[in-house]
């Protein structure tokens, strides 16, 4: 096996070291997904996970899930209810350690944009499904973790629509918009490193950058002059074993690292 | 609710036809709560309501896959309330686009929420409650991005604490549909599988039609009440349609069938192949069982789930006041 790790799995591994042995997850589709998978089978086996839908789960699943409410996650669930069960009684009630949501566009408070872009003319033009869960994971976990890939285009100094809320115009304007103290973005991991937000203005800085990836490239690929910490740092790059699970346990098919859930078959059977 | 009384509610055997049930129960310009979150979305009766050119709609749901996008492509949808509008694959849903951004067939207004916010709104409607308070959605698009959006979430600040607060506030359905695995003719409704929003959605409908894969004796849903996730009292109409809600899936029953979802992706990304898209699949039958032939009995037999049969436990039997007063 050729152990060159992907820009995608130092993401998800770099991510994935976020989570304690013991935490309780709220969980988002795609990359989030496959980190709180990651890290249960690595340092954190007790972790638990929680889905927007009503599921409690502490397992690998028997296949690799492509929905928070992939049937496979039925067999061996903790816990099977509705959404006032998880995003309702451990969300808003303030019982979930960290909470991970994959973002399109975000900007430099940490807010995050999945819902619209506007063309020349205004005209709203819709681009992905929309908040699902997103935004009351961003308004009520106490730690929120946001993953996407490093694209100049998705990181906007100013977003168009703001689908979840991170520091919104930054200092103390999360609060005065009346979410509470103590909750919003804990960090941000692209495919080039780590990001963080500044304690008093909240603005987005480049915390820690994978290897091979420079500060300079960083910086260049967001559309923003990024700060950067004066003590940035090498991010420790996956461990053998770390790329071994994800391409043997979690993903073998590579149905997120390879995006075969998108290539998936060219001509379909039913045509 | 209804012009019978409960005792009659439970009683009743209200079995009929997709076709009879639509007919009935939705009328053109009703707010129609569509329940599943993803799982169980109910295509089949989706399918019936555009073969019978239902107008107008607003359609509300917590999590609204390709349905929506069927719904205005036909031209049967004014408006959508929901969390999420899309091919879950992921893939672009083309229709849908086309009717928000071009107006194509027919213009369509879009409520977005997110999935607690709805979730609670309909809680809120369930109950008949002037509103219902949370602290999510606040400085979101959603809340605080247009006019409409402001009129339809407010902050105050707690009368209590002084926290701030955000009221949503409730919404209600003139009809819900929502398939689940099993019920009696009455429709005392058993489901098992990620529950959602569904609950608390088809509790905020005035009339619900209940599709089923099976309708099984009053006497199995009696010995394991606590499945039953809707009384017959609040239901209408029960259909029985198995493999009602391919492409998507019924825990215990079938699999999500993916290669549909990414063939109605592609099938649809134009006008003109939605149109055929719906001459096949929609217009071209007449029923369900018609459209589950067009699928194959070799996918059918793909997407059928084995056996996992759960643990079963015992309700007890009560012994009479005698034994203790003996």
């Amino acid at each position: 096996m050729n152990q060159t790790a992907t820009s995608i799995e130092y993401m998800v591994v770099a991510a994935s070291r976020e989570i304690a042995d013991g935490n309780l997850l709220m969980v988002g589709t795609q990359w989030p997904m496959l980190a709180a998978m990651l890290a249960k089978r690595t340092h954190a086996p007790d972790c638990v996970m929680a889905f927007e839908g009503g599921i409690i789960y502490d397992q690998l699943p028997s296949r690799t899930p492509l929905l928070t409410v992939d049937p496979c996650y039925l067999s061996n669930a903790l816990f099977c209810g509705g959404t006032l069960d998880t995003m309702g009684a451990l969300l808003h009630g303030g019982r979930v350690d960290l909470a991970f949501i994959p973002a399109a566009n975000v900007d430099r408070y940490g807010n995050v944009n999945t819902t619209y872009r506007f063309d020349d003319s205004g005209r709203p033009i819709r681009m992905s499904g929309g908040s699902g869960g997103a935004c009351d994971f961003a308004s009520l976990a106490s730690k929120l973790i946001i993953m996407m890939e490093h694209d100049k285009r998705r990181f906007q100094e100013k977003l168009e629509y703001i689908t979840s809320p991170g520091y919104l115009d930054g200092y103390d304007s999360r609060l005065k918009a009346g979410l509470r103290p103590g909750t919003g973005p804990w960090a941000m991991y692209t495919t080039l490193g780590r990001f963080k937000f500044d304690s008093k203005t909240k603005e987005m800085y480049l915390d820690g950058f994978f290897q091979g990836v420079t500060v300079e490239q960083v910086k260049e690929n967001t559309g923003w002059d990024l700060k950067v910490s004066p003590t940035v740092e090498e991010i420790a790059p996956p461990t053998a074993e770390d790329i071994r699970i994800l391409r043997e346990v979690i993903d073998p098919l590579g149905m997120w690292s390879d995006n075969l859930r998108i290539k998936w078959r060219t001509q379909p059977t039913q045509a | 609710m209804t012009e019978l009384g409960g005792g009659e509610m439970v009683k009743q055997n209200k079995l009929m036809s997709m076709r009879e049930a639509i007919e009935e129960f939705v009328k053109d310009g009703d707010t129609v709560y569509i329940g599943g979150f993803i799982r169980q979305d109910a295509f089949s009766a989706v399918h019936e309501i555009i073969r019978q050119g239902k107008k107008d709609l607003t359609i509300s749901s917590a999590v609204g896959v390709l349905f929506p996008d069927m719904l205005a492509g036909a031209g049967c949808m004014k408006k959508v309330i929901t969390a999420y509008g899309s091919n879950p694959m992921p893939r672009p849903a083309h229709a849908f686009k086309r009717a928000l951004e071009e107006g194509m067939p027919r213009k369509v207004e879009i409520e977005d929420h997110s999935v607690l916010s709805l979730s609670l709104a309909y809680f809120a409607g369930a109950l008949d409650l002037p509103f219902i308070g949370c602290q999510t959605i606040m400085g979101s698009g959603m809340q605080a991005g247009d006019p409409s959006a402001e009129s339809r979430f407010k902050i105050i600040e707690s009368p209590f604490d002084g926290r701030k607060v955000c009221l949503v506030p409730p919404i209600k359905h003139d009809v819900g549909i929502l398939q689940v695995q099993r019920a009696d003719s009455s429709g005392n409704g058993q489901s098992w599988g990620v529950m959602g929003d569904t609950v608390y959605g088809i509790n905020s409908c005035k009339k619900v039609i209940l599709c089923v894969e099976e309708v099984v004796d009053k006497d199995l849903i009696r010995s394991d009440p606590n499945r039953t996730v809707i009384p017959g009292i609040k239901v209408n109409a029960v259909v029985e349609e198995p493999w009602g809600c391919h492409p998507f899936f019924m825990p215990g029953y079938y699999d999500i069938d993916w290669d549909y979802l990414v063939y109605y992706e592609q099938a649809t990304r134009t006008k003109q192949g939605f149109e055929e898209y719906l001459n096949r699949w929609v217009y071209g039958v007449k029923d369900r069982k018609q459209y589950m032939k067009l699928v194959g009995e070799e996918i059918m037999q793909k997407l059928a789930v084995g056996k996992r049969m759960s643990g079963s436990v015992n309700y007890g039997r009560y012994n009479p006041w005698e034994v203790y007063l003996a």
